[in-house]
């Protein structure tokens, strides 16, 4: 393909790199910041001979077998339960249109921060919380809180709990998401209704036909979400144990420990942690081949009928189960945003007000506005790289290397916990004191994955033919792209960009470290008040977390109708 | 034990509406090695009768009718107990099964062995000796074809629903297909229901021809 | 704009410089006459308060309560108006998050334009950035209002948990351990570390403390080890106030993990789990969870109970084995680029004015360390405001118990390693 060389092209051109760049640069000199010191290099503390203490030191900490475990076991296991549901409920629903109807309901989840999810969860499974109250004390005979299990039970089971009920959205979205592709989900449907008429139950024939072929197109998401589960901080910090707790946690409590010389201890944590999280994704890969191979034989049997009923009723206590629990963590959290005391174990609390409120948005104009300029800046730049990108893919007429499409995930894979700290690191080293674009260049390594994910098929699908037919008229590349393409992509852009803006606002580890404390959002006040300060002051930041991405998918998803409209 | 009888499909008095708007009525009896044709343009409710002859009508439309399958009233029962077979214009092989998983996946449970010598047997009748193992997508269109022609068939159906199953082939290759499958469905005497918009494919039918007018 | 900075801040810098050889050039003179230093120091703060307006001051301090951030803000308007200074508060959900900046910054050799200004600090966090030398040297004994602390006869104004401050940080509040408990469930609250354990076996899961090494939960071990050894003979218990060795951890601290290993069993979640800090046993109490708990700043209580995240029957009151005291601190790191204007907000900090304000339990209800006497009577003008207190502010028991002083820090890493090790791993 011949492309004309004007500005324009040329910008095009460069754009993949610059991409690239801006991803692997700050992640791999993370990396390396976070390596020197794991390997004893730390000069401030006037440590300049390389060794394996820190190792050493890390292996002695006392519980180092049980932060892994754990660390290991909740990642592992809320990823299956989450997968294993989500293969549940598309078995279940399958051509049902209770499939638009749980979609509908699970979507909202996918926007909540994964801090908000676990104070909401802490509130509805803690001794006082709100199932306690609702069975009590008339079931359980309890006129004062248990001193039971949950949160922070020893074995992880509500960090569990946590991120299942979190990733689980965000699977089945995915899922539908390839579903919703006309070339992949139009052939499983139709390949569906074969296996029907010959006789399969919808159950199985979805496991034999849909699953194998479904799962290929879910594998890297998966990847990424077991990844991210195995080294995430908010939800283990607010829900998990502390005695001791996850690896992830107790690296970023060495690393802002008051003992400066743990810092090498918790570089090699770091280092130990991608450890974990590679042998993590190494495991799901060995369950996959495993499952694979066991199955093989059973895809061909010729069998029908397995339980299909029995599997659907389970699956709709299941959702039953999980859509009640998040619709009582939510009601729970409103209640405790308007909450006067609330004395155990009344249902209701004893006063409703909305000072809580009041207070709270009075002291809220600050974060609220970094909040928002932060994530205005850094989506408004992963969304012009995103579609310069891809322009250049389609001006040179092929799909971005294998290479660099894995590269786009990598800060997705990853764990930000190993990175992050070396990234501070490495911007003292360059001495930038701009805290703003510090912080906006740090979202960006999240932002732009999801952006990038979200509008690359929409880009990638757009018919060729308009570019062609335009061409033929006349139009330049820069006229095809900015009058024709993005018109025409303009519903999907907007969907990317508020989906770029929920990640922003969601960011808790990166803000607080890039930002150097000083710039202060929605969520780091969250966390931060959700560790201690009143339920009531931190139900309100938790809605607030809440309320902004919904407000943003809600604009996003109306403009475009609003348009059209306009134009008949 | 069920009565044996001559293998038929009999639709009785159907009438699909969509929105109390009649889009269809028919009222036929197919015996088995008979092909039912139904043409008429995009639009008409053709698709809306295949639907309706699996068991998979969309909630939109209504229907009123029955249909008999063997005598038996099948028009309550679910899709999957029907055992009514469809062939589509595209072959729809699972990608990630083999040829011979694809059609073992089709027939009945049995003994390993001998189902792999039905697949061997059926393969070498059409022309594919030899290719079990192979990948669906590494086939020509014609041999995708014949054996997602081969699925349905080992799959003991009770009858068979073609919804323009030739229109992907080329002229050559069309009519070789088409040869065939008429000739397996006489073979094994059941009745069907062919949807398409080409007249040779009726002609090649030799059966009753309905034609359907565009609504509106 | 960021460019416009930059470019103030390098003229700045070299204005600095010129002044400091002044300054060192004027230092023999000083020493020479005695007598007239006072007035020189008058001199120096003038050009401390020439030099120190209309800047930035970052003021890196805990920020979980919503009282203290709201009389912080309070200083920054004051700061605003007297000086033109923009005191922005950074919020920390740990001190030692400044720490480690700060280290940070000295580790990438960044020794002049660091983040931190000023930073709300003691105990082992100062003990830490003292240690790696984070820290500005002699500057909070040169402050006008420091004078009014009367350090001669108070001590505690220049010591930091037995540490000497040598005028690296200067003084802000003072806070002793507080009890509170629900009058509605509990009718005799323990009084002392004795009935605690023995109330415990009888209510238990009801009291827990926060994970060391979290201060609160630390200054709970301290109390309990203080309280445990008191019958040990002089030169042993002294110890305490002296850097720990192996031989006096030998002597002191089996006595509290005997203590311990009875206390935990009755502990909430029988001591499985510890919360994270103080603010998580205030909201436990409130959940009714806990039923005894404790403080360092007694006035969260009617604060909270205002917001409602307490009942209305919560009562404060202190151990009458004694209450475990200590005093917080204001601390500039080295690399500051604001230092004088960091000095100013510290020394606005230690005012009449802004002691007086923050003692009021509607405001944040933190003790004043003024000594009274050496106040005017304009200046004591400021603390005659008669407040109506909620029962709760009534400390009861606050006459009649005596202050325990801080352990020397080195007792909290001590502490902390082997109480990880005993019960770190559940």
């Amino acid at each position: 393909m011949i492309v004309a060389n004007t500005f324009f092209t040329r910008v095009v051109r460069t754009s993949p790199t610059v991409m690239i760049a801006l991803l692997v640069v700050p992640v791999l000199g993370g990396l390396l910041g976070v390596l020197l010191p794991a390997f004893g290099w730390f000069p401030a503390l006037g440590a300049t001979e390389f060794g394996l203490f820190g190792f050493t030191e890390l292996f002695a900490t006392p519980g180092i077998e049980r932060m892994l475990l754990l660390s290991y076991s909740t990642s592992l296991v809320s990823t299956l339960l989450a997968f294993l549901i989500t293969i549940l409920i598309l078995a279940s629903y399958f051509n049902s249109p209770w499939l638009k109807r749980i979609q509908r309901l699970l979507g909202p989840i996918l926007v909540i921060p994964h801090a908000a999810a676990a104070i909401a969860i802490g509130f509805l499974i803690a001794p006082s919380g709100f199932l306690s109250r609702l069975f009590s004390p008339w079931l359980s005979g309890w006129e004062t809180p248990p001193d039971w299990l949950f949160p922070h039970d020893p074995y992880g089971l509500s960090i569990i709990l946590g991120l299942a009920l979190k990733e689980l959205p965000f699977l089945l979205l995915i899922a539908l998401g390839v579903l919703a592709q006309p070339e992949i989900g139009k052939v499983l449907k139709q390949q569906h209704k074969v296996a029907s008429s010959l006789g399969y139950c919808p159950m199985t024939g979805f496991f034999k036909v849909i699953l194998p072929s479904l799962y290929g197109y879910m594998r890297l998401p998966i990847l990424a979400v077991l990844a991210y589960s195995s080294a995430s901080v908010e939800i283990p910090l607010i829900l998990g144990p502390n005695t001791p707790p996850t690896l992830a946690v107790a690296i970023m409590q060495w690393f802002s420990d008051v003992d400066l010389s743990l810092r090498i201890k918790a570089s090699s944590g770091a280092i130990v942690q991608i450890l974990v999280t590679l042998s993590l994704l190494l495991t799901w890969w060995g369950i996959e081949l495993l499952v694979k191979k066991c199955s093989a034989s059973w895809l061909t049997n010729g069998a029908r009928e397995h339980g299909g009923m029995i599997i659907k009723r389970f699956t709709d206590v299941i959702t039953f189960i999980m859509v009640s629990t998040i619709a009582l963590a939510l009601l729970g959290m409103v209640f405790w945003s308007f909450a006067g005391f609330w004395s155990y174990p009344n249902l209701l609390p004893d006063q409703f007000m909305t000072m809580h409120w009041q207070s709270a948005l009075t002291q809220m104009q600050t974060p609220l506005f970094n909040t928002l300029l932060i994530a205005f800046s850094s989506t408004l730049l992963a969304i012009v790289l995103t579609l310069l990108a891809l322009e250049s893919e389609q001006q040179s007429n092929k799909t971005i290397s294998a290479v660099s499409g894995l590269i786009i995930y990598l800060p997705l894979l990853i764990p930000s916990i190993a990175f992050l700290f070396g990234l501070v690191w490495m911007f003292e080293q360059v001495n930038s004191q701009h805290t703003y674009l510090n912080v906006v260049f740090t979202h960006l390594l999240f932002v732009l994955p999801y952006v990038f994910l979200s509008l690359a098929n929409s880009y990638r699908r757009l018919d060729p033919r308009f570019s062609s037919v335009a061409a033929s008229l006349g139009a330049s590349p820069s006229k095809i792209f900015w009058q024709l393409k993005l018109p025409l992509l303009i519903s999907p852009i907007l969907i990317a960009s508020a989906l770029g803006l929920a990640i922003s606002f969601s960011q808790y580890l990166p803000t607080l470290l890039a930002g150097a404390g000083r710039i202060n959002t929605i969520t780091t006040e969250a966390v931060t008040l959700a560790n201690g300060a009143s339920r009531r002051t931190s139900a309100v930041y938790a809605l607030m977390q809440m309320l902004l991405p919904a407000l943003f998918f809600i604009l996003a998803w109306l403009t475009p109708k609003i348009f059209s409209r306009a134009r008949v | 034990m069920k009565s044996i009888t001559i293998p038929s499909l009999v639709i009785e008095k159907l009438q699909l509406k969509q929105q109390d708007k009649v889009l269809l009525s028919l009222d036929e009896e197919i015996i088995g090695g008979q092909v039912l044709t139904i043409m008429g343009p995009s639009g008409s409710g053709k698709s809306t009768l295949l639907n309706w002859l699996v068991g998979m009508l969309p909630s939109s439309f209504d229907a009123t009718g029955k249909l008999y399958l063997n005598g038996a009233d099948v028009s309550n029962i679910s899709s999957h107990q029907r055992h009514i077979g469809l062939l589509y214009q595209d072959p729809l092989l699972f990608p990630h099964l083999t040829v011979e998983g694809n059609i073992a996946f089709a027939m009945p449970k049995g003994n390993k062995q001998d189902r792999l010598d039905e697949i061997s047997d059926a393969l070498k009748q059409v022309g594919l000796t030899g290719m079990e193992k192979r990948c669906p997508h590494s086939l020509s269109g014609g041999q995708q074809a014949r054996v997602a022609l081969l699925r349905v068939l080992l799959s003991k159906p009770k009858a068979i629903l073609l919804d323009e199953p030739f229109s992907k082939l080329d002229s050559q290759l069309r009519q070789e297909t088409r040869q065939l499958v008429f000739d397996e469905i006489r073979r094994h005497s059941l009745p069907a229901v062919m949807v398409t918009h080409d007249e040779s494919d009726a002609i090649a039918a030799q059966g009753k021809v309905i034609t359907l007018d565009k609504l509106i | 704009m960021q460019v416009v900075n930059k470019i103030c801040q390098h003229s700045f810098a070299g204005f600095y410089k010129a002044l400091c050889y002044l300054l060192l050039l004027l230092l023999p003179q000083q020493a020479l006459f005695a007598s007239e230093s006072q007035s020189n120091t008058a001199a120096m703060w003038e050009n401390i308060e020439m030099r120190g307006t209309q800047q930035s001051v970052y003021f890196h301090a805990w920020g979980g309560d919503q009282q203290i951030n709201n009389y912080i803000q309070w200083v920054a308007k004051q700061v605003k108006q007297q000086y033109d200074i923009d005191l922005h508060h950074v919020k920390l959900t740990d001190t030692s998050e400044a720490v480690s900046r700060v280290l940070a910054e000295k580790s990438a050799s960044n020794h002049r334009n660091g983040q931190v200004d000023l930073v709300w600090i003691n105990g082992a966090n100062f003990a830490s950035m003292a240690k790696h030398k984070l820290l500005a040297l002699d500057w909070a004994g040169k402050l006008p209002n420091f004078a009014l602390t009367n350090p001669e006869n108070n001590p505690a104004m220049t010591r930091d948990f037995g540490v000497p401050t040598e005028g690296m940080e200067a003084p802000w509040g003072q806070a002793a351990l507080t009890f509170y408990y629900d009058s509605l469930k509990v009718e005799q609250p323990p009084q002392t570390l004795a009935e605690l354990l023995s109330w415990t076996k009888q209510h238990p899961g009801r009291f827990t403390y926060p994970k060391p090494p979290e201060f609160l939960g630390m200054s709970f071990l301290k109390y309990a080890l203080i309280i445990l050894n008191e019958d040990q003979p002089d030169n042993i218990k002294n110890k305490l106030y002296q850097a720990a060795t192996a031989e006096s951890e030998a002597q002191i601290l089996p006595a509290l993990w005997a203590f311990l290993d009875e206390l935990h069993p009755n502990l909430w979640r029988q001591g499985h789990h510890f919360v994270s800090n103080g603010l998580a046993l205030r909201r436990l109490s409130g959940d009714g969870e806990l039923q005894v708990s404790f403080t360092f700043s007694a006035a969260e209580i009617p604060s909270a109970i205002a917001r409602y995240d307490l009942p209305d029957s919560t009562r404060s009151y202190r151990m009458l084995d004694g209450s475990l005291s200590n005093i917080h601190f204001v601390a500039i790191p080295y690399n500051s680029p604001h230092l004088d204007s960091a000095k100013l907000v510290a020394n606005f900090l230690l005012s009449p004015e802004a002691q007086a304000k923050k003692q009021q339990t509607s405001v944040w209800g933190d003790s004043s360390v003024l000594d009274l006497s050496q106040l005017t009577p304009t200046q004591l003008a400021y603390f005659d405001t008669t407040e109506k207190k909620h029962l709760s502010a009534n400390i009861i028991n606050v006459d009649n118990t005596r202050l325990l002083s801080e352990l020397h820090p080195s007792w909290s890493a001590v502490i902390t390693t082997q109480w990880l090790a005993r019960y770190g791993v559940q």
